[in-house]
């Protein structure tokens, strides 16, 4: 029996699925722009829990759950790694002595914090890309943008495809991975990614291979490509120009906020509360009161 | 001819459907031609089989034929290649789309749409069709396939056999003249798949839509055919009817024979027979009875009826060894993401030390999940599964296993080289594994999975492979039923999930069959694959006798009744 990907899309009534792409994109374009530039813990947590939000509205739950999952764990990672690796920082929590490589490494508060800082982006993004990826079809990636660019359609529909296959894929090898003899050589976090990236290669050669016999290539026009508007469009369009707004503002305004090196600073006035509260109030865009004893 | 346009290939103005002449190819970076001077036509509404072995160029001339060679694969190509009048060389695989469709073995990758309609829609947005035009193919040729009902479906929630019919559905959406096939049945069960090849003859007689299909299992698909192409070390080795290649087979390649074909052969009779249809017929002819009730007593009794009431653990009178797997009202649920779902339905099962069973089934009757269970990979959610013995589980994709460029990384040391030498492999430690042969691969996988779990005799107590014959032929086929031989004669039970039912005549002393999460049937091999339609070897239809599964068995009872 096939288990559908958590972050594989199903179609669903809901509002995200529902609405047409532009607005959405820039919906969820704004959370990615600020989880990915924003150094301000509160805003990236704000627009973490907000994107969450999100995803639960509309029925993504496994999306986001699963994205919280990945993302924490490479999160811990960067942390760990931030932390041996750079030395900066004036407030020195433990000294480890010399290490082969990495010399004298001490471990400094500034040090964890701006890897924390980092695993907090990995973590909202990672969400927002899972509810993206839940929520939005992927044919309609390559309806909106196979008629002005077909190079990046081709591109849009591999990684649409590929998102899911490299996701069965990676549990597969895990699962294969867990199968071995105690005698075969473990198989680390490198060779698996290594092994999964020439998976994907191989993969999206097949997809593009598909796409070309379905006549992708063909100079011929592509008719019909349209879709109906949503009744949930204008709201994605406020709530987008909002955010979208907000995350350009935050990221001149408050690209300083928080400072990790030499020493952490955070200098919280009433625009960081105010734009985390916005991100975070916005997530619920995607709900809709549920009707009872309606007809579908 | 298409029914809605009364068209036919033939009313466009062109020749011949598909036409080779002198093509030779080789691969970017291949010393080696993989097609080498191949003369070949197809006639519109052609119904043609493609035989071979692995690598002897099958794949290849199907992607000659729909432009992915040299469009896609680069390469070097000689000689003339035409579909419906158009030269490959300059149409590629988008503009030859209308004339040709093309369905590759894995359907995995050949859908690139989120729904079932939004991918039968696909190729025709592409053409610029107009909304309604759309509208009117896509729900016809899903009438046409049997498949309306998926049409509202995400792909990712599709069976493997609904998955290769909407490729199927996609290819001939925009009604081409000519489809290609490579090896649509393989991942399919005995069901399926006859259903596909009759859906395909179905087509070729009411659409007019020329075939080629690549295929191993050739007694499933002759009886189809109107000719048969076998190609070897890629040239074309016989090119005719179907009797005339059974013929050719039994003389210069009995690998690529029919069991029917080699029961007649062995027995002495004449001619030799395309299908069970015509077997029967033959029989009937030479007035040889067939049948449980007609000559003489069987000569092979069945061990034990399927269904009847057992000791449990399917053994029949075989000697019993240790335990290896014992299941007690086993309950697997499994969720794919929108509820809970019963896999497994109270599964009571037993095997013992050096028992070779197949394990059978429709598409989803449970068959992985079972296995999967026995390995301790899923947990059940009532009642239990014990293997007192180590297990190793060998999952449908070898690939999956092999992770690193040299063999000597993947197994290390002396226990590598015990666990290599276990499942028959002498290989350089510096080879890279993607450069061996399927088989190679395979055993090299299970020779990862067998590392370091050698007991006594040197195996796990268990050892289980899933549907590994999956795109073998019938070569490769023989040799793993060599290895599954030499790992019971060392004392590992053996338990293969399999569709090959001929493939199970060879391998297995049992058969367990799954239905829906419960067995319908566990008994020795003969009972099982002699009592069915589907589950049935080729030679148990033909004949219909109890206990007559296998060629030879087959060529012994036809000599007694002659």
């Amino acid at each position: 029996m096939k288990k559908l990907s958590p972050i594989a899309y199903v179609p669903r009534r809901e509002t995200l699925q529902s609405a047409s792409l532009a607005p959405v994109a820039l919906y969820l374009g704004a959370y990615l722009l600020v989880c990915f530039f924003s150094s301000d813990p509160l805003v990236l947590v704000a627009a973490t829990a907000g994107a969450a939000l999100a995803g639960y509205g509309c029925g993504a739950g496994r999306a986001v759950g699963f994205s919280l999952r990945l993302g924490g764990f490479l999160a811990l990672t960067m942390i760990i790694v931030n932390a041996l690796v750079t030395n900066r920082g004036a407030t020195v929590l433990a000294r480890l002595g010399d290490w082969p490589i990495l010399g004298q490494v001490e471990i400094t508060a500034e040090a964890i914090a701006a890897g924390a800082v980092i695993g907090l982006r990995v973590i909202g993004t990672m969400v927002v890309i899972g509810v993206w990826s839940a929520c939005v079809d992927p044919d309609r990636i390559l309806q909106a943008v196979h008629g002005v660019a077909r190079r990046s359609a081709l591109t849009a529909t591999l990684i649409s495809r590929l998102v899911p296959l490299a996701a069965t894929d990676y549990a597969r090898i895990g699962e294969a991975a867990e199968l071995r003899g105690p005698a075969a050589a473990p198989v680390g976090r490198g060779a698996m990614a290594h092994r999964l990236l020439a998976g994907s290669l191989d993969r999206a050669v097949d997809v593009a291979a598909t796409l070309e016999m379905r006549g992708y290539g063909r100079s011929g026009g592509t008719a019909g490509f349209h879709r109906a508007r949503s009744r949930f469009d204008r709201r994605f369009w406020l709530a987008g120009t909002v955010l979208v707004s907000l995350a350009l503002l935050e990221l001149v305004l408050g690209s300083d906020r928080f400072v990790t090196y030499p020493e952490i600073s955070w200098s919280i006035g009433f625009e960081a509360p105010l734009a985390a509260l916005a991100f975070l109030v916005g997530g619920f865009a995607t709900w809709r009161p549920r009707v009872r004893g309606g007809r579908a | 001819m298409n029914p809605v346009t009364g068209e036919r290939a033939a009313d466009r103005g062109v020749g011949f459907a598909l036409e080779f002449e002198g093509l030779s190819y080789r691969y970017a970076g291949s010393d080696s031609v993989t097609l080498d001077r191949i003369d070949l036509s197809v006639q519109p509404g052609e119904f043609i089989v493609l035989a071979g072995g692995s690598g002897s160029g099958k794949t290849s001339l199907l992607r000659a034929g729909c432009g992915l060679i040299p469009h896609f694969h680069g390469g070097e190509l000689a000689g003339t290649a035409l579909v419906a009048g158009r030269p490959v060389t300059e149409n590629g695989p988008g503009e030859l789309a209308d004339v040709v469709g093309y369905v590759a073995q894995d359907p995995e990758t050949q859908i690139v749409s989120t729904t079932v309609a939004a991918e039968l829609d696909l190729p025709l947005r592409f053409r610029g069709d107009h909304p309604a035009q759309r509208a009117r193919a896509v729900e016809e040729v899903a009438l046409a396939l049997g498949i309306p009902h998926l049409l509202p479906r995400t792909v990712t929630t599709l069976s493997g056999g609904e998955l290769q019919r909407v490729a199927l559905a996609v290819a001939l959406v925009t009604r081409p003249p000519l489809i290609l096939l490579d090896e649509p049945t393989s991942q399919l069960d005995p069901v399926s798949g006859d259903e596909l090849i009759w859906l395909l003859r179905r087509l070729n007689e009411e659409w007019g839509v020329a075939v080629v299909m690549a295929e191993h299992r050739l007694e499933r698909c002759l009886a189809a055919a109107d000719r048969v192409v076998a190609m070897d070390s890629g040239r074309i080795g016989f090119d005719g009817s179907p009797r005339d290649f059974l013929g050719w087979a039994i003389s210069e390649r009995p690998e690529l024979a029919t069991p029917s074909a080699l029961m007649f052969a062995g027995a002495g009779i004449e001619p030799l027979p395309v299908g069970v249809r015509d077997a029967r017929e033959i029989l009937r002819r030479r007035k040889i009875g067939v049948g449980p009730d007609s000559g003489s007593a069987s000569i092979y009794p069945p061990e034990r009826r399927v269904n009847q009431p057992t000791s449990g653990d399917g053994s029949g009178s075989r000697p019993r060894g240790t335990v290896a797997l014992e299941s007690k009202r086993l309950w697997v649920e499994l969720d794919p993401g929108d509820g809970p779902v019963d896999v497994l339905r109270g599964i009571d099962l037993r095997v013992r030390a050096g028992e070779k069973v197949a394990l059978m089934g429709r598409n989803g009757a449970g068959k992985s999940t079972l296995l999967r269970a026995a390995a301790g990979l899923v947990e059940p959610v009532s009642g239990r599964v014990e293997t007192p013995g180590k297990v190793a589980l060998l999952t449908q994709n070898p690939g999956d296993f092999l992770v690193r460029e040299r063999i000597g990384d993947e197994l290390p040391g002396e226990e590598g080289r015990a666990a290599l030498e276990a499942v028959g492999l002498n290989l350089s430690a510096d080879r890279d594994p993607r450069d061996l042969s399927g088989g190679e691969r395979q055993r090299l996988a299970l020779a990862i999975a067998l590392a370091g779990r050698t007991e006594g005799s040197g195996l796990p107590g268990l050892v289980c492979l899933d549907e590994p014959t999956r795109g073998m032929d019938r070569g490769l086929k023989a040799n793993l039923t060599e290895l599954a031989d030499r790992l019971a004669a060392r004392g590992a039970a053996v338990i293969i999930s399999t569709h090959d039912v001929e493939f199970a005549v060879t391998f297995a002393d049992r058969v367990v069959l799954l239905g829906d999460g419960e067995i319908v049937a566990d008994a020795d091999t003969r009972t099982v694959l002699s009592g069915g339609w589907y589950f049935s070897s080729e030679t148990a239809r033909v004949l219909d006798h109890p206990g007559v599964v296998s060629v030879d068995q087959g060529i012994e009872l036809l000599e007694a009744r002659e």
